[in-house]
């Protein structure tokens, strides 16, 4: 019993570890992304060197959707190292849940064209 | 993209990203009204910025829970099927409920979380020793237990009535993808009443499935071209930095006045989020 107490305190700390760093990560994309719209925008350059910059602001925000997606198949591995086959197929089942998810938008934005997708903003 | 748009929609998260985090909440159940009302942003651009802030402040307040063992990561993923599988269901509604039921909606859930703002959440000690309800947690090893610095030592507990504490959850998933909020407020009463989690662990447990619960909405959001990113960016980095500053508060301000001002809050807008279910808008900007 002890030992598996210390095996999942290990396990707790790597999760920490991933969801910090990770969402560091993604923040420091999204800031870049950010401070480069500012830029731009001060300097009364707009056209594509906004659109570059919306991009990689897109791509944080890609990567801190993804973080807690990673955190699941992180878990996944560890279950399936541990040889808990029960819980790698409930693990297993949540993946394949997000990801139905995913293919549900996709199909949604082929099919029906949102009325929504021209966002007004105040400005 | 203007600077003030930029620097009004980061401080906005940062103030509802602090005053959640200083309550154990996400801010995206201020995110929402304060987009809408206040920006005249689309509900459906606001419900998907706010989905993303919702999972920057789960992964960026996970580490001290984790550390302190007051996630129980095994019953965390047991509740994470039914909480994605309610989310995916909530896109799909998502895409045919009409806009002024989602205010009502909103407006409902805002009075129910200033409700439950109200009456605190007590810390009954009593635990109740039914052992053959415990089938499901014992077959799947959910109980364990955890560090109390103030009652002392390890606190071990028994994890009761998963299949209601199941159903509640995907309840719980179906309103977070709906609105774009974390819904730990359905997320704990469930956890607190039916499956008689100690308080801090269903805190901390919750903090964690909410991440995922959002990312599988937020997923589908994204590939739909929901997610502004425009909007959703600065109100991302807003709510990492103002979930890292409530904690900061949290240490030296009581929590019985955020909880009166907290609840004042929350009942506002709920006022004006009804108002918006018939188009009225007392509050804002005009364009």
């Amino acid at each position: 019993m002890s030992m598996d107490t210390i095996k999942v305190s290990r396990f707790e700390l790597l999760l920490a570890g991933l969801l910090k760093h990770g969402t560091w990560l993604a923040s420091a994309i999204i800031a870049t992304g950010l401070a480069l719209a500012l830029m731009q925008g001060r300097s009364g350059d707009h056209g594509s060197i906004i659109g570059s910059s919306m991009h990689i602001i897109t791509i944080g925000i890609a990567c801190l959707i993804l973080l807690p997606v990673v955190r699941v198949a992180f878990m996944l591995v560890i279950f399936l190292k541990e040889r808990d086959y029960r819980f790698a197929a409930i693990a297993a089942i949540v993946l394949t849940i997000i990801f139905a998810g995913i293919a549900l938008g996709m199909h949604m934005a082929k099919t029906q064209a949102p009325a929504h997708s021209t966002a007004t903003l105040p400005s | 993209m203007s600077i003030g748009l930029l620097l009004w929609l980061f401080s906005v998260s940062v103030g509802a990203s602090a005053l959640g985090g200083l309550l154990g909440m996400a801010g995206g159940i201020f995110i929402v009204p304060i987009l809408t009302i206040f920006g005249h942003t689309d509900i459906h651009t606001a419900i998907g910025a706010s989905i993303v802030s919702v999972i920057a402040c789960s992964c960026g307040s996970a580490a001290p829970f984790l550390k302190n063992r007051l996630t129980n990561i095994r019953l965390a993923i047991v509740l994470e099927t039914a909480t994605t599988l309610g989310a995916l269901t909530g896109v799909l509604l998502a895409g045919i409920i009409p806009t002024a039921y989602l205010f009502f909606l909103f407006a409902l859930v805002l009075v129910v979380s200033a409700k439950q703002m109200m009456a605190r959440r007590g810390e009954s000690t009593i635990t109740d020793t039914t052992v053959d309800s415990n089938r499901w947690s014992a077959a799947l090893r959910l109980n364990s237990s955890y560090p109390d610095r103030i009652l002392g030592g390890e606190i071990s507990y028994q994890v009761q009535r998963i299949p209601l504490g199941m159903m509640l959850m995907y309840g719980a998933g179906l309103i977070s993808a709906l609105l774009g909020i974390g819904s730990g407020v359905l997320k704990i009463p469930a956890m607190d009443t039916a499956l008689r989690l100690p308080i801090k662990v269903s805190s901390g447990t919750s903090n964690f499935m909410i991440g995922v619960t959002a990312a599988a909405s937020a997923g589908a959001y994204f590939m739909r071209g929901d997610i502004v990113p425009a909007i959703a960016g600065p109100v991302a980095l807003g709510s990492v930095a103002g979930s890292i500053l409530g904690a900061r508060i949290l240490m030296v301000v009581s929590s019985d006045r955020i909880r009166v001002l907290f609840v004042v809050v929350l009942l506002l807008l709920a006022v004006q989020m009804l108002l918006s279910t018939f188009g009225i808008h007392l509050m804002g900007f005009s364009e």
